[in-house]
């Protein structure tokens, strides 16, 4: 507006020389009157810029660099392109080309199942499409971290339950999770419920007068589904898609307790490698970051673009219910195929790490052993339960969640608030930082809040408050996503109005906009909640020996041998975050868990 | 004088939403913002309200200056003591209909009591008295518009706005609505400012009537006035004159005035005159001016002006009347509106004669720019 009061005024002023003098003082006036209005703007933009630009900045920097800030040194080295050379090195490229791999892969298999479940569960006459659905999310409760460890329990070669119940049934087969295919398929199977909340809103909002419509102009069954249906649910199907490939390709947990024994690198694990080596090649590190981020930003712009272009097709419609498809002799197998898929992902890695954190002995050369009297017993479980490590990491674990989820419920709702409801010129540049840590893989976060928090003179580095600033930098999308939503739902005249009835600015937004807006904030605070418990990939760098975390701990055990220790925790880690998830329907807030795109 | 609007001028970006407004509001006068759908109007009552920052201009609400942009004054929204009514009515689901009228009064830290006596008064007033423990949520839309209306009466404001106050109700709810209306606005000698792209609410509820075209005032005056004499063929077409027709002047006599429509061998007379014969100039005769008859409607002294034949393309039934469109020689189509009960009925393919009074035949400019 400043910038185009003196053209508007320009006539005026040659004018009179009058009115000359009144216009500078109008416009001095204005100015403070703007600078006044824009320093909340100016303060969330520095607050964000900080979260989420500065580590970016940082990442890049070290790319450039020949040396990072570390404690005892915060110098930035000087500049030097030697880092790109290290990028045309075989492993790198060897871990772009499995990173590739592995999304391309995982995607395929996270979309059948979840396309397949979806079709099942909203628009056929299949047996327990209720449960169904239950099936088609529940394995997103599970922590893919936990996931990963439960497959490698089950089929790890040497000593994996089902390889053990091969060789008891003489069977001479081993099934090798620890290969590319095996990471492929466990993340396919915990990235599905991606593929199948997306598809079954689709499928289950499409407006049946579409598809009637093509029955009335004549077409079969098959061919509506042909030409109305799948085109219509084509953008979900595309946008699953390419969500699930940027999920999973950043994804650090899979990939390092199954790819790492396997020995594939992806370029999250590679990355961790470099960065703990002795001594860290961080500025390796740093460059490979910056491929893996600027690959995902490109998927990611590709994504919401698909995503966004489903508004315009996906008609949702007025309740009416879609027309059913008749399965006929396929009800039942496709009913039993979407339970072997809750024995893949949910059923039988609870079983492997109830009994590998139950077992009496170390070594099961049967399957049959298990079932012996003494062979399973809760000793271990309550051995971790009270033990130091583990209160210590609980009690860690839900103070940062708590401490995240409140900073970034708070700072969504401000950045919301002046992006939808308020004429500010720094609405679009705050929503653009705020989605940024979409594109940005959390492990890349985690490096550059590491150097960040070293370099800036807070003493912040070693204490939770960095992990809770982890967990707010790497969720803000899906925080600042579900808050702009609710805000979007409610009538900007609610808060008006309560402005025209005598209240301050500030008094509305208490008295009527957040009262309004209850469900929508609660359920960003359970979002964030929720996701912040399951944190690892950013955290992996930040914590120190006093602020492990349940995920930290899970890690540790697994990465030093421990199995049953991390089974064990890993056991009750599900149960902490089922508890929560409890209360979170208790509340009666979270309705159905949206897809967390 | 109860309002002073001076050359207020909004912009967004590039887009004029109101350009160099002034209006004047005297104390108890109700005037209604009429105009289509992006005209300003609604912009203009927000800039009212403090909701919008105008670009330029001064406001005056009761002798207190709220906005200058020269001397930079911009009183928010909760200093100018205005009442609003929104066209969502925003009454608060999370409240109840008493808590939704206290609110003005809480602000105001009044006390209990007396907060108690003056919300019961006002529901009293909108008839909701026994809602007042209801929640808001459970509401019908007459009902949430009283409570609106009921929240904005009972803080006293100098000024009560109403954003399209009964486009939301159906279409009996509205008839009595729109009488209640005007009724408390008397009784409480409120100064109103409607906004309305519906011209029978304006005329009901006016004293004064503004209408909006492009951001701008292009005519201001009384109900009657505005529709017996609006001051251009766009706003007589915007107030339901439905026989908008290029023209050419053919002869002027005195004050009466005959004029050839554009394209056809159509010559029409009236006896008002012509404002400049130099603009462009249309033609404007309303539906239920025009006559309908089956044979030729011959005077004593003269052959009657203004009357040709044609044939009932389409007849439409619409209980009190009949809507025709008559096709006349030469192809010009004339919208007609016959009462039922005062004349004869025509059908599809009769031909049949239309006249009118060249009293109530306007010729006006296209457009006017005040």
């Amino acid at each position: 507006m400043s910038l185009k009061t003196p053209t508007r005024n320009s006539p005026a002023v040659a004018a009179t020389p009058g009115t000359a003098t009144a216009t500078g003082k109008r416009r001095s006036l204005r100015a403070v009157a703007n600078l006044r209005r824009n320093y909340p703007t100016a303060i969330i933009i520095a607050i964000l810029a900080v979260l989420v630009l500065l580590p970016l900045a940082l990442v890049l920097l070290a790319a450039f660099s020949n040396s990072v800030p570390r404690p005892g040194n915060i110098s930035l080295g000087s500049l030097t392109l030697d880092n790109l050379a290290f990028l045309g090195s075989p492993e790198a490229l060897g871990a772009l080309g499995n990173s590739l791999i592995v999304g391309a892969g995982s995607a395929v298999v996270a979309l059948v199942i979840g396309a397949f479940l979806a079709f099942i569960c909203a628009r056929s006459d299949a047996p327990m499409r209720r449960f169904i659905f239950f099936i088609g999310m529940a394995p997103m409760f599970i922590p893919a971290l936990v996931g990963a460890l439960a497959w490698s329990l089950l089929s790890s070669p040497s000593a994996g339950y089902i390889n053990i119940l091969l060789r008891d049934l003489g069977i001479d087969a081993v099934v090798n999770i620890y290969s590319m295919p095996g990471l492929i398929f466990v993340l396919g199977i915990f990235y599905a419920p991606y593929a199948f909340l997306l598809m079954h809103s689709s499928l289950s909002m499409m407006n049946a007068d579409l598809e009637e419509a093509a029955g009335v102009h004549g077409a079969p069954l098959r061919t509506m589904l042909r030409t109305v249906t799948l085109p219509l649910a084509l953008p979900a199907l595309l946008g699953s898609a390419v969500l699930v490939f940027a999920l999973t390709m950043e994804n650090f947990p899979v990939a390092q307790v199954i790819g790492n024994p396997a020995g594939v690198d992806t370029l999250p694990t590679y990355i961790y490698r470099l960065m703990s080596a002795t001594p860290a090649k961080s500025n390796q590190a740093a460059s490979i970051a910056v491929v893996l981020t600027a690959a995902l930003l490109v998927i990611t712009v590709v994504q919401q673009r698909i995503i966004s272009k489903r508004k315009f097709t996906t008609v949702t419609g007025k309740g009416n219910r879609p027309r059913q498809v008749p399965l006929r002799k396929l009800r039942w197998p496709f009913t039993i195929l979407a339970l072997a898929y809750f024995a893949a992902s949910v059923l039988l890695p609870m079983l492997a790490l109830l009994a590998a954190s139950m077992q009496a002995s170390p070594f099961v050369a049967s399957i049959s052993q298990l079932f012996e009297s003494g062979a399973l017993s809760f000793s271990e479980l309550g051995q971790v339960l009270t033990s130091h490590d583990f209160q210590l990491a609980l009690r860690n674990s839900v103070l940062v969640a708590i401490l995240a989820a409140a900073a970034g419920t708070i700072l969504s709702f401000i950045a919301s608030y002046i992006k939808y409801r308020t004429k500010s010129k720094g609405g679009t540049a705050i929503e653009l930082i705020a989605m940024t840590p979409l594109a940005v893989p959390a492990i890349v976060m985690g490096i550059g809040l590491l150097w960040t928090w070293l370099l800036l003179p807070v003493p912040v580095y070693g204490t939770l408050a960095i992990l809770a600033i982890a967990c707010v930098a790497v969720f803000l999308p899906q925080g600042y996503r579900g808050v702009s939503a609710s805000m979007l739902q409610m009538d900007q005249d609610l808060e008006d109005s309560a402005v025209m009835l005598g209240a301050s600015r500030a008094r509305a937004i208490v008295s009527v906009t957040l009262p309004l807006m209850r469900v929508g904030i609660t359920s960003s605070f359970l979002l964030f909640l929720m996701l912040s418990m399951r944190e690892l990939s950013a955290s992996i760098f930040l914590f120190t020996s006093n602020t492990r975390i349940l995920s930290i701990l899970v890690f540790d055990d697994f990465d030093n041998g421990q199995s049953q220790a991390a089974a064990a925790v890993s056991v009750l880690y599900c149960v902490v975050i089922a508890v929560l998830a409890i209360v979170a329907q208790w509340l009666g807030a979270d309705r159905k868990p949206k897809p967390l795109t | 004088m109860k309002i002073s609007i001076q050359n207020l001028q909004l912009k967004y970006g590039d887009f004029t939403a109101i350009e160099n407004l002034n209006l004047d509001v005297a104390d108890g006068e109700a005037l209604v913002l009429l105009g289509q759908s992006g005209c300003g109007k609604t912009s203009t009552m927000r800039c009212l309200a403090g909701l919008e920052e105008p670009s330029a201009g001064k406001i005056i609400i009761d002798d207190v200056v709220v906005f200058d942009s020269e001397r930079g004054i911009n009183l928010p929204p909760n200093k100018r003591n205005v009442g609003m009514v929104f066209q969502s009515y925003a009454v608060w689901p999370h409240m109840t209909v008493f808590q939704n009228v206290a609110y003005s009064l809480k602000m105001q830290k009044i006390s209990k009591r007396e907060i108690q006596d003056r919300v019961l008064e006002v529901l009293a007033m909108v008839g909701l008295e026994e809602f007042a423990q209801r929640g808001a949520s459970l509401l019908s839309g007459g009902q949430m518009q009283r409570v609106a209306l009921a929240r904005s009466l009972v803080m006293r404001p100098s000024v009560l706005m109403l954003d399209e106050p009964l486009s939301n109700l159906d279409a009996r709810l509205r008839d009595r609505l729109r009488v209640e209306l005007r009724e408390i606005q008397l009784r409480l000698g409120l100064t109103c400012v409607y906004v309305t792209h519906d011209q029978h609410e304006a005329f009901a509820l006016a004293d004064r009537i503004a209408l909006l075209q492009g951001g701008r005032i292009v005519q201001i005056g009384g109900p009657r006035e505005m529709y017996g004499a609006p001051s251009s063929a766009s706003i007589a077409h915007f107030l339901g004159v439905s026989n908008v027709m290029h023209c050419d002047t053919v002869e002027i006599e005195g004050s009466m005035a005959s004029v050839r429509v554009t394209g056809h061998d159509i010559r029409v007379s009236s006896s008002h005159g012509i404002p400049s014969p130099s603009a462009e100039l249309k033609v404007c005769i309303r539906a239920e001016d025009l006559q309908v008859t089956a044979e030729q409607v011959v005077t004593a002294e003269q052959e009657r002006p203004n009357s040709w034949k044609g044939r009932v393309r389409v007849a439409g039934f619409q209980g009190n009347d009949m809507r025709y469109a008559v096709e006349l020689d030469g192809g010009l189509e004339l919208d007609a509106l016959g009462t039922i009960k005062r004349g004869e009925q025509h059908d599809v393919g009769d031909t049949v004669w239309v006249s009118v009074d060249p009293h109530q035949v306007q010729i006006l400019p296209a457009e006017v720019y005040a």
